[in-house]
């Protein structure tokens, strides 16, 4: 039977673990999991899950990199389980981690509070630069406008980027690649004109300037938004804001 | 009751030696060859300050074996910074917008480079011009 054939390929998956209640410290396990060649990494920490050890915690959702949710370290890189594929990794064990940079709750499970707070902070919606009724009618935009902000707003919040990033590591309070993302996304916005507002949340080391625009942000980015793009833009409107504040009105403070 | 208690690891401590960040840290060492050819122009120009005598050792200073391999040295090393700052400049301006569509940031890098390339040739035909 062809059945018998593929089960016997397997691979080793090399997790770290931490179950709060019980360990002190994580460490890692191994699991020998049958695989196929259209296997994903989400789909071997399934079927561990179900056929192996039902203790093993881990976040998915939509299996196809639009949610965001199965970040972590893959061979010591960050990237989405769901969208990497097992026959894609070099032969050998594979190793699996949390996160990069973030506090680990359980096995693969990291803290995303901090995070969730950073993106509420900078005013995740469009304030409108002329408020209309709808009698007025809709905003217009044209293909050029769309095209200054597009690329931003194709964050799915997967965090890859703070797991790349070497500065968020060293201080966790810096605003980071992906909130600076969707500030600019509102930000370029030609409908938006709550600029000023954002850019007085982002001035400072906890702002823009702890980026040294090391720049891995944007290679592991799974949409290709260039986060790094988006921080040192803003480090540039910092920069003016700083230096112009005492020609606004009622800008000097 | 609740059996939280997260545990943040801790970073590495030498991150920036390795993979993928080693690329990064030498462009950023890199940048120290531009202050080294910086200091060597102003101490020239403090030894021009000085007279003709400090001018003359600035100059035979200059035309040491030392001093050759040590711009030799600076020349590779600021070579490789203008390289990799004109990667690294599509990252750090505003998005270009022609005709409704985003330039490839390989395009503004691509251009950005052929410039400076230009500049330094015209700078160095015009020495060579005002020195002929």
């Amino acid at each position: 039977m062809p059945e018998a054939a593929i089960a016997e390929k397997t691979v080793e998956l090399r997790i770290l673990r931490y179950r709060p209640a019980s360990d002190a410290e994580p460490s890692f396990g191994s699991f020998e999991v049958p695989c196929t060649d259209d296997m994903s990494v989400l789909q071997a920490l399934q079927t561990i899950k179900d056929t192996l050890d039902g203790t093993l915690s881990f976040r998915w959702s939509c299996r196809m990199a639009v949610c965001g949710s199965c970040g972590m370290m893959i061979n010591g890189k960050p990237r989405l389980a769901c969208n990497s594929f097992l026959r894609h990794l070099p032969p050998g064990p594979v190793t699996i981690e949390p996160l990069n940079n973030f506090p680990i709750e359980r096995d693969l499970v990291v803290t995303v509070g901090d995070f969730v707070k950073k993106i509420e902070s900078i005013y995740p919606y469009i304030i409108p630069k002329e408020p209309k009724t709808v009698a007025d009618g809709p905003y217009l935009q044209t293909p050029a406008q769309l095209a200054a902000y597009e690329s931003f707003s194709d964050c799915i919040n997967c965090m890859l980027c703070y797991a790349a990033c070497p500065q968020f590591g060293e201080n966790p309070n810096f605003i980071g690649p992906g909130a600076m993302a969707l500030l600019q996304r509102y930000n370029g916005d030609s409908r938006d004109g709550g600029q000023q507002k954002r850019l007085d949340t982002i001035h400072g080391e906890d702002g823009v300037w702890s980026c040294t625009a090391v720049g891995i942000c944007s290679e592991v980015c799974p949409k290709h938004v260039d986060p790094a793009n988006a921080v040192n833009q803003n480090k540039t409107n910092s920069a003016f804001d700083f230096f112009l504040r005492f020609l606004r009105p009622g800008g000097a403070r | 009751m609740s059996e939280r208690r997260p545990y943040r690891r801790p970073m590495q401590p030498h991150w920036w030696a390795n993979p993928p960040y080693r690329a990064y840290t030498l462009r950023e060492l890199s940048g120290v060859a531009v202050a080294i050819y910086g200091a060597v122009l102003f101490a020239g120009l403090i030894s021009l300050a000085r007279g003709p005598e400090s001018f003359d050792a600035y100059l035979g200073f200059l035309r040491s074996p030392l001093s050759l391999l040590l711009h030799l040295l600076l020349l590779a090393a600021v070579l490789f910074h203008v390289v990799t700052w004109f990667q690294t400049l599509p990252k750090t301006m505003p998005k270009v917008i022609v005709d409704g569509k985003q330039v490839p940031p390989q395009t503004i890098t691509q251009i950005a480079t052929l410039a400076a390339g230009a500049c330094s040739l015209i700078l160095l035909l015009f020495t060579l011009w005002v020195a002929r």
